[in-house]
């Protein structure tokens, strides 16, 4: 158990910065998921706390330890790898028994604690297969059987969860959350799949070419994105963003997106009164935009006419694709919903959950 | 139309039919083909056993048929004397020569190859291509300047000179190394990197990655490498002719030339019989190794 800490960590391969000054502290039994499109750097970064990766500058520590210099195998550490990597010409005990073997531990422990791993994961009588036999699920859990019996201070996984179908995605997500609660060891995780880090971490660090954007609990990300890139990247549907002006009519903050216009909660004036007159990203979230007939009390709520362009009833919900002048809006609204593809129909935008963007430095304005 | 012309259309174009008229066409092309491999093997089975021992007057089928030819090769013909050949000694030369150049280049090869694929260091990829390069001229063409430079050799370290197996097998490794880094190294970036990863991470060194974790899976390319280049140097005449110079230390092939190099006095049968026997080890090798040759060994290792 132990925490981990890059400081000013910077990776380059040949002139791109894979990792760019990357600062960040990573308490001890922490669920710490980086979360990012593909090439972001997101596994760049897991890599060169694995060892796998020389760095460029910087330090990153294992607890109190400056690990820079110091090979994979003596950083404590197991890693569970996006595409398995068993020994395919070891059974499954011998694959999970492998990193013990080299470190000389004894028979009878190596024995006792392949048992206790394999029977955590439910592969207890898988034992004696080779990976070969093995359906790419059971393949994971040996995999992470793998990096549980070492029993190390961080474990490790980058994107393990990507070869999966989606069931058993979503039931192997459970049984990580699951392990680390048992194991009660730091776990850092790399997902471009935002639903994985939302549902599994306890904070999250959202990466986009090399640079951490923001690094918070999984609730703050969502309801407080820092900037552009992270509101579009968490969540799903993607928040809708829209071109505006802020104006100021009678001593009220205005946002203008031209085909509508809504007026600011008085509570934000303050903090948005520096960029009246100027341009604006105004975002909201599809599930801030409401049927009218089924506002929910006490909300700052602005009517917004639209032409339906599609629906699609998901049950529990129904997703809208709304035309206003240019623009397309996503709406995720109650399921007793009666609108159809063509209709001019009014829609309320929840303000009080409305983000505001400089569109030059794509910071939120706050 | 006649009844009969229906009935042989509908015959002909059945399906069953189809099916048996194809089977038929390969089967004799089949028959064909073996027919033409092994027709020179039965020949010189037939030369061995055929006691009257000249080329012109064989037949398939030996009129005076019997074990003469093998008697004199093991000098146990009472009227007939060859001196001081030893075929055995040959045999043992042969097998010597190749067993150890196999394994020589086997272990050279795999560990060069683990360099190439596995590492990055300065000019990786040029001295690659140099090596390339210098297989695209056959050995052949070398061949004087081989027999220099081996000769040169022994003048400093005599027992890598002319005439010594060591300097063959030195010769022979050159030979055949540069293309089996090459293809052992196109089998080796197959298996993927992620496996060496995981042993690092799991505390393997590079050299137990390299023994634990790879060398079980280039089994198959290994043997192949292995058959192929025992084959290739057991099968080698001409380089071993020009470096070897006693008749003690002669390996098969050049031993048996001998029979076949007498003005008025080839013996075609006691060759035969020596070629034949000399065939052995290597039917045993690959027969005995047959198995090993299977590919598929790395599947389920990682996820495609």
């Amino acid at each position: 158990m132990a925490s981990v800490t890059y400081e000013h960590v910077t990776k380059e391969f040949g002139n791109v910065k894979a990792v760019n000054d990357l600062n960040l502290q990573i308490d001890d039994k922490e669920f710490l998921v980086f979360v990012g499109p593909s090439g972001c750097g997101k596994t760049t970064a897991l890599r060169l706390l694995a060892g796998l990766e020389e760095i460029t500058s910087g330090t990153i520590k294992i607890g109190d330890r400056v690990v820079n210099d110091i090979p994979p195998k003596d950083r404590d550490i197991a890693m569970v790898f996006q595409s398995y990597a068993l020994y395919p010409h070891m059974t499954v005990y011998d694959n999970l028994a492998f990193g013990l073997k080299l470190r000389k531990t004894p028979k009878e422990e190596i024995g006792r604690r392949v048992n206790a791993a394999a029977e955590i994961l439910g592969i207890g009588e898988l034992l004696t297969r080779k990976p070969r036999q093995l359906s790419g699920g059971q393949r994971q859990r040996v995999a992470v059987g793998r990096a549980i019996v070492r029993e190390p201070k961080v474990f490790l996984f980058d994107e393990p969860l990507s070869n999966l179908d989606a069931k058993l995605r979503i039931a192997m997500r459970a049984e990580i959350t699951k392990l680390h609660h048992r194991l009660g060891t730091t776990f850092i995780y790399v997902t471009h799949d935002q639903m994985e880090a939302m549902t599994m971490a306890s904070r999250i660090a959202v990466i986009n070419k090399g640079l951490l954007l923001q690094l918070d609990t999984p609730q703050m990300l969502y309801d407080k994105p820092d900037n552009m890139f992270v509101a579009g990247f968490i969540g799903s549907p993607a928040l809708n963003f829209f071109k505006a002006k802020l104006r100021k009519e009678d001593g009220k903050l205005i946002v203008d997106a031209g085909s509508f216009s809504v007026p600011v909660p008085p509570d934000r004036s303050k903090a948005y009164d520096a960029f009246v007159g100027k341009p604006v990203v105004f975002g909201i979230r599809p599930e801030d935009i409401y049927n009218p007939a089924f506002v929910p009390p006490g909300i700052h709520a602005a009517p917004v006419e639209v032409k339906v362009d599609v629906t699609e009833l998901m049950g529990n919900e129904i997703f809208l694709y709304l035309v206003s002048g240019e623009s397309t809006i996503v709406a995720r609204v109650d399921p007793r919903t009666d609108f159809h593809i063509g209709d001019k129909v009014q829609v309320s935008f929840n303000m009080d959950k409305c983000h505001l963007f400089d569109p030059e430095s794509e910071l939120a304005i706050r | 139309m006649s009844n009969q012309s229906q009935s042989f259309k509908r015959l002909t174009g059945s399906l069953t039919f189809q099916k048996r008229f194809s089977m038929t066409v390969r089967l004799i092309i089949a028959l064909f083909l073996i027919a033409f491999a092994v027709f020179p093997v039965i020949w010189i089975v037939s030369a061995s056993f055929d006691n009257s021992n000249s080329l012109a007057t064989q037949n398939l089928i030996p009129v005076q048929a019997g074990i003469k030819n093998y008697q004199r090769l093991f000098n146990l013909d009472p009227q007939f004397r060859f001196g001081d050949l030893n075929y055995w000694r040959w045999l043992w030369n042969s097998i010597k020569v190749s067993g150890i150049t196999t394994i020589l280049n086997l272990s050279l090869t795999t560990m060069a190859a683990y360099a190439f694929s596995r590492l990055r260091f300065t000019g990786r990829v040029t001295v690659l291509k140099a090596i390339l390069l210098i297989q695209v001229f056959p050995n052949l063409l070398a061949l004087v300047a081989i027999y220099v430079i081996i000769f040169q050799f022994g003048e400093i370290i005599p027992a890598l000179g002319l005439n010594t197996h060591a300097g063959l097998i030195m010769v022979y490794l050159g030979g055949s190394m540069g293309m089996n880094i090459w293809l052992m190294k196109g089998f080796l970036d197959t298996i993927p990197r992620a496996i060496d990863e995981s042993g690092m991470v799991d505390g393997a060194s590079h050299f137990q990655i390299f023994w634990t974790l790879l060398l079980p899976l280039l089994r198959p390319i290994l043997v192949v490498i292995g058959i192929l280049g025992f084959i290739g140097t057991y099968g080698d005449f001409l380089l071993a002719r020009i470096l070897l110079t006693d008749v003690d230390k002669y390996t098969l092939m050049v031993g048996l030339q001998i029979f076949t190099a007498g003005m008025f006095d080839k013996k075609w049968g006691v060759f035969a019989a020596g070629a034949l026997i000399g065939a052995l080890p290597i039917m045993i090798t690959y027969l005995s190794l047959q198995d090993q040759i299977a590919g598929g060994l790395t599947a389920g290792a990682v996820k495609e």
